[in-house]
C-alpha cells in the first residue's frame, strides 16, 4: 500500500461514520481506527499573542457560512471531541473560519444579538469578515443567548467558540 | 526587514522558519489545522491561528483562510516552505497583490519552472545541458537511425503515450536499432493505442546532483555548490549529502558557473534549484528546477556556514546578497537522513503516538524535527518525523559520526526507517561513494530484511 492509497482512502472515510476499517489484499493488512483521542487542548505560546487563542473546535457544532473556506468539520478524525462546557446543558456557536469578527452590520447598528435574548433557528449572529467579504454567521438550532464570548472586532480563528447558547 | 511573517506551512519547516525569523528579530505568526494544535511550530510562533479541519486542502492549501489570518494577524508577509502552496504561483500572485511580501521567487518564475515542457525550453534556451534525443516524435526507422546515431549509444526508446516505465526499450547496439523499434512501437500501438516513439539517450548509472542558487533582486547570484541526492526510493530522497563524491572541483565549477549563468539570463530571484542528471562520463543535463526551500538545505548550510532561510528572508525583503561567488568557500562534509514514520522494510506508513523519544546530539550533530515524546504523527501528512544532519571534516568522518548519531536515536510508538539508514551507512557501495539512483533497489536486493 503506498501512501497516495492511504490518504485516498482516509479521504473518502472523512465525514463518514465509519470508525474502524480491515482491508486485506494479498500479504497486505490495513487496520484502520478512526476518530483518535483529541490533542492537548491548550496552546502555551513563549510571547505574547495579539490573537486571542482558544482550544479550537471546542464543540463540534459550527453553524453553515456563506463563504468557501472550511464546512464545520463535525465529524473530520483528529478533530477534538465536543468538549465538556461548563455547564452541560449549553453549547457553542464557533467561528467557521479566520476572520474578524463583528457584532453588528456597521458601527452603528446595534448587536445582532444580546445576552438573555432567545434566538430562533437560522437568525444571523453575527459577521465573520475574512478575504473582504463579511460573511453573516446564523444560528444552527434554537436558544437563549448566555454570553457573547469574543470582543467585537477582534479576530477568530477557525473553530473558535463566539457564542454560548443555553437551549431553548 | 519584514516586520512580521506568516509561515503557511507546518511541520519542522514551520519550526526552521521560526527559528531564523526569531534570530533576525522578526515576528513570526504559525497557522495550523485542529489536528496539529499542538505542534511545536504553533507553540513557539509569536502569535497562531487556527485555520481548518486536518485535511490539507482545507487548511495548509486554503488559500482564503491562510490570506485571512494573515491579515488579521498583521503579517507582513508569507513564508510557504515547502509542500503545500510553496510552488503555486497564483498563490504567490494573490500574496503579493494583497500587499504582502511573498519569500520565494517571482511568480513568473515559479510558473515558468512548474510546466516542465516550458522549463526545458528556457532552461535550453538558458544554455543549460539537456539530455540528448529526439524533440519529438521519431517519423520513420531511417531518421530513428540517423538520431540514435547523433545522440550515441546506448539509448532508450519510449512510447509517446506510455508512462511509468511502460513502453520504454533500451537499445545498446545498432543493428538492433530497427528490429527493436518495430517490436516497441507494435506494443506501445498494442497497448496504449498510439505507436508513437521517442529518442533519447540512455544513462546507465544516472546521479541525481542539484545545485543550489541563491539570488537578490538587484541582478547578484552566486550558487553554493551541490547536493548528491542519488539515494532514493522511487523518487523520494532518503539520504543527501554534500559535497557529492562524484565531483572534483572542475566538474563543480562548471556546474555551478553554468547554472549561474543560465539563472542571469531569466533574472531568477531569491533561492532555487537546479537539478541535474549526472552521467557516468562527467557530463550533466538539466532536469528541473526547484523554486523554493528544500527538504536537504541543513547539508548545504553545513557546508557553507550560511543560514538558507535567512538569506530567502533577508533577499525576499529587497537586501543585497552581498557576497560573491569568490566569498563561498565549501568546508568538511554533511550528509542528512530523513527519519520518516514508516515501516523500514516494507515501507509502509506507520503513523501514531511517540510514547519514547530521544535525538541523538553531540559535536557536529543536527535534528531538524518537530516531534517529542508524546507527539502524534498523523495520518493526514506527509511521514517525515525529522531530519538527522551530520557534519564533519571528511565523509569518513562524517558517516562515522551519523552511525553513532542513528545509535542514539530512539524513537518508540511508531516504526521509522532508522534501521534501514543504519544498513545504509555500512552498506559499501556508499560508503566507497561509487552509487547511482539504483542504489536503495540493490540495497534492498542484497539486504532484503
Amino acid at each position: 500500500m503506498d501512501v497516495d492509497k492511504l490518504k485516498a482512502i482516509l479521504e473518502t472515510l472523512q465525514g463518514t461514520d465509519v470508525t474502524r476499517l480491515t482491508w486485506i489484499s494479498g500479504q497486505e493488512t490495513l487496520d484502520l481506527r478512526l476518530g483518535h483521542p483529541p490533542p492537548a487542548t491548550t496552546a502555551v505560546h513563549a510571547a505574547p499573542m495579539s490573537a486571542p487563542i482558544t482550544a479550537p473546535g471546542a464543540a463540534a457544532s459550527a453553524p453553515a457560512a456563506h463563504a468557501n473556506p472550511a464546512p464545520a468539520a463535525a465529524a473530520s478524525p483528529g478533530q477534538p471531541a465536543p468538549a465538556k462546557a461548563s455547564d452541560e446543558n449549553t453549547f457553542t456557536v464557533n467561528s467557521p473560519f479566520v476572520g474578524t469578527f463583528y457584532r453588528s452590520a456597521s458601527p452603528d447598528n446595534p448587536p445582532f444579538v444580546d445576552a438573555g435574548q432567545v434566538v430562533k433557528k437560522g437568525q444571523v449572529l453575527c459577521i465573520v469578515e475574512a478575504m473582504k467579504l463579511m460573511n453573516e454567521i446564523e444560528a444552527e438550532q434554537p436558544g437563549r443567548l448566555l454570553e457573547v464570548l469574543v470582543q467585537n472586532g477582534s479576530p477568530v480563528e477557525y473553530g473558535e467558540p463566539l457564542f454560548r447558547f443555553e437551549p431553548a | 526587514m519584514f516586520h512580521r511573517i506568516l509561515i503557511a506551512n507546518r511541520g519542522e519547516i514551520a519550526l526552521r522558519v521560526i527559528r531564523a525569523a526569531r534570530e533576525l528579530g522578526v515576528e513570526t505568526v504559525a497557522v495550523h489545522s485542529t489536528a496539529d494544535a499542538s505542534s511545536l511550530h504553533v507553540r513557539f510562533a509569536d502569535q497562531s491561528l487556527c485555520i481548518g479541519p486536518p485535511p490539507s486542502k482545507e487548511s495548509y492549501l486554503n488559500i482564503p483562510a491562510i490570506l485571512s489570518a494573515a491579515e488579521v494577524s498583521g503579517a507582513d508577509a508569507i513564508h510557504p516552505g515547502y509542500g503545500f502552496l510553496s510552488e503555486n504561483a497564483e498563490f504567490a500572485e494573490m500574496v503579493q497583490h494583497s500587499g504582502l511580501g511573498w519569500i520565494g521567487p517571482r511568480p513568473e518564475m515559479i510558473r515558468m519552472m512548474g510546466n516542465k515542457v516550458r522549463a526545458k525550453e528556457a532552461m535550453k534556451e538558458a544554455g543549460l545541458p539537456q539530455l540528448p534525443g529526439s524533440e519529438g516524435v521519431v517519423q520513420d526507422e531511417r531518421e530513428l537511425v540517423r538520431l540514435a546515431e547523433r545522440v550515441g549509444f546506448p539509448v532508450i526508446l519510449k512510447a509517446a503515450s506510455g508512462g511509468g516505465g511502460r513502453g520504454m526499450k533500451i537499445v545498446r547496439e545498432k543493428e538492433q536499432l530497427s528490429q527493436m523499434y518495430r517490436t516497441a512501437s507494435a506494443e506501445a500501438l498494442a497497448a496504449f493505442g498510439n505507436g508513437d516513439m521517442y529518442v533519447e539517450r540512455y544513462v546507465e548509472r544516472p546521479r541525481h546532483i542539484e545545485i543550489q542558487i541563491v539570488a537578490d533582486e538587484h541582478g547578484s547570484i552566486v550558487h553554493l555548490g551541490e547536493r548528491e541526492c542519488s539515494v532514493q526510493r522511487r523518487h523520494q530522497k532518503l539520504l543527501e549529502e554534500s559535497p557529492s563524491p562524484a565531483l572534483n572541483d572542475k566538474l563543480r565549477e562548471r556546474m555551478g558557473r553554468v547554472a549561474v549563468e543560465a539563472m542571469k539570463k531569466v533574472r531568477y530571484n531569491n533561492l532555487g534549484t537546479i537539478e541535474f542528471l549526472l552521467d557516468e562520463r562527467g557530463d550533466f543535463y538539466f532536469m528541473e528546477m526547484n523554486t523554493r526551500i528544500q527538504v536537504e538545505h541543513p547539508v548545504t548550510e553545513s557546508v557553507t556556514g550560511l543560514d538558507l532561510i535567512k538569506e530567502q528572508i533577508r533577499l525576499a525583503a529587497g537586501e543585497e546578497l552581498g557576497r560573491t561567488q569568490k566569498s563561498i568557500v565549501l568546508k568538511g562534509h554533511a550528509i542528512e537522513c530523513r527519519v520518516n514514520a514508516e515501516d523500514p522494510v516494507s515501507f509502509a506508513p506507520s503513523p501514531g503516538l511517540i510514547t519514547a523519544y530521544n535525538p541523538p546530539g553531540g559535536l557536529g550533530v543536527r535534528v531538524d524535527s518537530g516531534a517529542y515524546e508524546h507527539y502524534r504523527v498523523l495520518p493526514f501528512y506527509d511521514s517525515m518525523v525529522a531530519k538527522l544532519i551530520v557534519f564533519a571534516d571528511s565523509r569518513p568522518a562524517a558517516i562515522m559520526r551519523m552511525r553513532r548519531a542513528l545509535e542514539e536515536y530512539i524513537v518508540e510508538g511508531i516504526k521509522t526507517n532508522i534501521p534501514f539508514h543504519k544498513k545504509l551507512l555500512v552498506y559499501d557501495p556508499f560508503v566507497q561513494g561509487r552509487y547511482d539512483t539504483r542504489l536503495v533497489e540493490k540495497l534492498l536486493a542484497d539486504h532484503p530484511n
